[in-house]
């Protein structure tokens, strides 16, 4: 950019010369007023082009700004909602307050939240790694080797991907039943332990691993398995790590799934957020406490793996 | 997303039922033609119980809950399991479905809590056991009697081909809920609000003085069925023939019907929002009238207490002069149990939910109309609370002139009520002609009547 090139100041006189311009010194005593004009006249570029740069940014920083605020909205309305008193449930004053954290204090009293969230938190961890385990296993063989229908194989996993959840719930459902693990956290997780996502994204990854590593640990005697754990993987954590979190976030906010497994316990936080909402009315303001509580472990997630949250979200669909 | 699920939820719940349709065939031999036995005293029997009022937290669960402890204490041999309906939806639209899925898996609940709307399908495709045939007619009538009987209305809003097949448990009537000090700053003190075309005019006074539409109607907004019907009949129209085959709602009493509720969005009075809006409108101040469901009276007046407002109610207004036709909404109590013990456990504990003991509880805790409703005479145990509670008033007097809600018949129950909705809407908000579009909706909603 053009004003990178800007020579500094001369001093006259200084005893640093260091940053003054090979041309500069050559020029000997005369170069302060020339360097002067020079300064002036890349003053204005600098100037003009920061002012194209900035108008020709603008539209988009514009169009940012308010995607940003429409996403952010929400969020805040959570917060200031779940802090007001109840009967101001229905303010539509977009300034935060009065305080008080009744709502909280009925949440607390109304439903068992903290055993809530534990649950889910189990349930979300242990479908994220299962998700993760089938992934790894699946995708290095994908990637490793080549072998009879390959394609074909993989374009199921694919197809098994764009087939809707609720095509499936009914015989999964049936399935657990048969199992007898209705109203267990096992019952939720098994029907989902392999995620066709989960697959092709790691694919998509372990294709870009290079095969001279691959190879290297061979030749050092690895078998296949040692080689996915010793080289492949310690290689990819941090496509792990971002993959990992993003399958926590998606089992976190899973309701319906877990709602039918789980009928006969109120284990789950969305099952225990739902009881707000009600045929007679919904309380707004105990939904929006309950909600902020739900959130905390997402945004505990987001503030402490940020980067990898980015990775996971923005890097999934480029790639 | 939602959309997408909610459409493959129905595309399963449909699957559910072709396949429950297969089965019915047996569940309906298998009705027991022998009343069941009374159990031992030290038979143990264990029981699931599905509620609605279980998915909602707070005064719903704590009360429901409280009633089945206090049933256990009654009866130690029976251990009852309560659980809500599965999966997503609002509160009490899911309830059927639930059950399909259970069933399918072979283990549906043994008592639940229906709503009226799906009395047909409950009683000939889900496998609902006529309760008059498994403990006889006269248990069923003494029962419903006693010191405090059921309402005569009420009683039978559950009997299907002159059998009982559910307890009716908790139900509401459309009431007419105003904010009557809005209605003072528009000049209208004691307002006589027993016609539409006197509602319209307390309405235009109001809207004149605010400015904005001030009436909202659940009924002509999808999901509000159940009261549209009460509409309908007010004015003389069915949307189901008594010989249950053919649809009404292109008849020239139904036409005529949506034409007037559309000439109160016409002129500016009817407020054109969801359901979920229409039940905020009155304790925002946005509205100054709902005619709703009587269940939202507690929400309501916890609001006009909180605002410095003065909340009445009046019954559902009438056509001129030909009555008003109030219907109910809220749901019954089942047995759908196939064992003859869990049957009689389930029997006395759809005994105990609607006993003068129950509707103590569900009354003054949640709200709801007792129906036993001599309980709020002089000399009931819920005569004070009646008296501290006015509002009551015009819900108990509808009962008189109380008409079941119709449940069509067939699979398809849901898609008809659903196609009644969209045509009402289309009509009375997004001024569609009511005559072809209530008559495309007859034609749709016959194709569907088995």
């Amino acid at each position: 950019m053009a004003f990178i090139t800007i020579a500094p100041p001369a001093q006259p006189g200084s005893a640093d010369t260091s940053t003054v311009p090979e041309r500069s010194k050559a020029s000997g005593p005369t170069t302060a007023p020339a360097a002067g004009l020079r300064r002036t006249r890349f003053a204005s570029l600098r100037l003009g082009s920061l002012r194209t740069v900035f108008l020709r940014t603008l539209p988009s920083h514009v169009l940012l700004i308010a995607l940003a605020i429409v996403s952010i909205f929400p969020i805040y309305w959570m917060f200031v909602t779940a802090f007001r008193p109840p009967s101001d449930a229905l303010s539509i004053n977009p300034l935060p307050g009065p305080l008080s954290l009744e709502n909280f204090q009925y949440v607390l009293k109304t439903i068992p939240i903290a055993g809530m969230l534990a649950n889910t938190f189990g349930m979300a961890l242990a479908l994220a790694a299962s998700q993760l385990l089938v992934a790894i296993l699946a995708s290095y063989g994908f990637a490793r080797w080549d072998f009879v229908g390959k394609k074909a194989l993989y374009l199921l996993f694919v197809g098994s991907w764009l087939v809707p959840f609720q095509v499936t719930m009914i015989p999964n459902y049936l399935l657990v039943s048969q199992m007898g693990l209705l109203n267990t956290i096992t019952g939720v997780v098994i029907p989902q332990l392999c995620s066709a996502f989960a697959v092709m994204m790691l694919r998509q990854h372990l294709e870009a691993f290079p095969k001279d590593l691959l190879d290297a640990s061979q030749m050092d005697g690895r078998s296949s398995w040692r080689t996915l754990w010793e080289v492949v993987v310690p290689n990819l954590r941090p496509a792990l790590a971002a993959l990992g979190i993003m399958l926590f976030i998606s089992a976190w906010n899973e309701y319906l799934w877990p709602s039918l497994i789980m009928q006969k316990s109120d284990a789950l936080i969305q099952v225990g957020i739902r009881g707000f909402l009600g045929a007679e009315g919904n309380n707004w303001g105990a939904i929006m406490a309950a909600s902020s509580l739900a959130c905390l472990p997402i945004f505990l997630i987001y503030i402490f793996l940020q980067r990898y949250v980015v990775d996971a979200f923005v890097r999934s669909g480029l790639k | 997303m939602r959309p997408l699920r909610s459409i493959a939820l129905t595309i399963a719940a449909g699957t559910a039922a072709l396949a429950l349709a297969g089965c019915s065939g047996t569940s309906q031999a298998s009705t027991v033609t022998n009343q069941i036995p009374e159990l031992k005293s030290d038979q143990q029997v264990n029981i699931t119980f599905e509620s609605y009022n279980l998915a909602q937290a707070g005064v719903w669960t704590d009360t429901v809950k409280g009633l089945v402890a206090d049933f256990e204490k009654a009866h130690p041999n029976i251990h009852v399991t309560a659980q809500a309906p599965q999966g997503g939806g609002a509160v009490g639209s899911n309830t059927v479905s639930s059950v399909q899925t259970q069933l399918l898996a072979g283990h549906a609940p043994d008592v639940a809590q229906l709503t009226f709307d799906s009395l047909d399908f409950a009683a000939t495709q889900l496998g609902a056991q006529p309760i008059s045939d498994l403990v006889g007619k006269d248990a069923v009538d003494q029962a419903l009697g006693g010191a405090h009987p059921f309402h005569p209305n009420a009683k039978h809003l559950a009997d299907w081909n002159g059998k009982t097949y559910g307890i009716p448990y908790v139900f509401s009537t459309p009431v007419l809920f105003y904010n009557a000090t809005k209605l003072a700053d528009a000049g209208i003190a004691n307002p006589d609000l027993s016609t539409w075309d006197k509602v319209e005019a307390a309405a235009k006074a109001v809207t004149a003085k605010t400015g904005k539409p001030s009436l909202d109607i659940s009924c002509t907004s999808i999901g509000g069925n159940w009261c549209m019907q009460g509409v309908f009949k007010s004015n003389g129209a069915q949307v189901l023939s008594d010989d249950r085959k053919t649809i009404g709602f292109g008849s020239d009493a139904a036409i005529d019907t949506v034409t007037k509720m559309a000439q109160l969005s016409k002129d500016g009075v009817l407020r054109n929002a969801d359901s979920n809006a229409q039940f905020e409108g009155l304790p925002k101040g946005d509205t100054a009238f709902i005619l709703t469901t009587s269940a939202l009276q507690g929400s309501f007046m916890s609001a006009a207490t909180k605002g410095g407002w003065q909340l009445k109610a009046a019954g559902m207004p009438s056509f001129g002069s030909k009555p008003a036709v109030p219907t109910n909404s809220g749901s019954a109590l089942f047995v759908l149990s196939q064992d003859p013990a869990k049957q009689r456990a389930g029997w006395e504990l759809i005994k105990f939910m609607t006993s003068d003991h129950a509707y103590e509880q569900i009354s003054t805790k949640i709200g709801y109309l007792p129906l036993r409703t001599s309980l709020t005479a002089a000399g009931g145990s819920l005569y004070d609370w009646a008296q501290k509670n006015p509002l009551l008033a015009p819900n108990l007097v509808q009962l008189d002139r109380l008409q079941p809600w119709v449940s069509y018949p067939g699979n398809s129950y849901v898609q008809i009520d659903d196609i009644l909705g969209k045509a009402v809407e289309n009509v009375v908000y997004y001024g569609k002609d009511a005559k072809t579009t209530m008559a495309d909706a007859q034609k749709r909603a016959q194709d569907l009547i088995p």
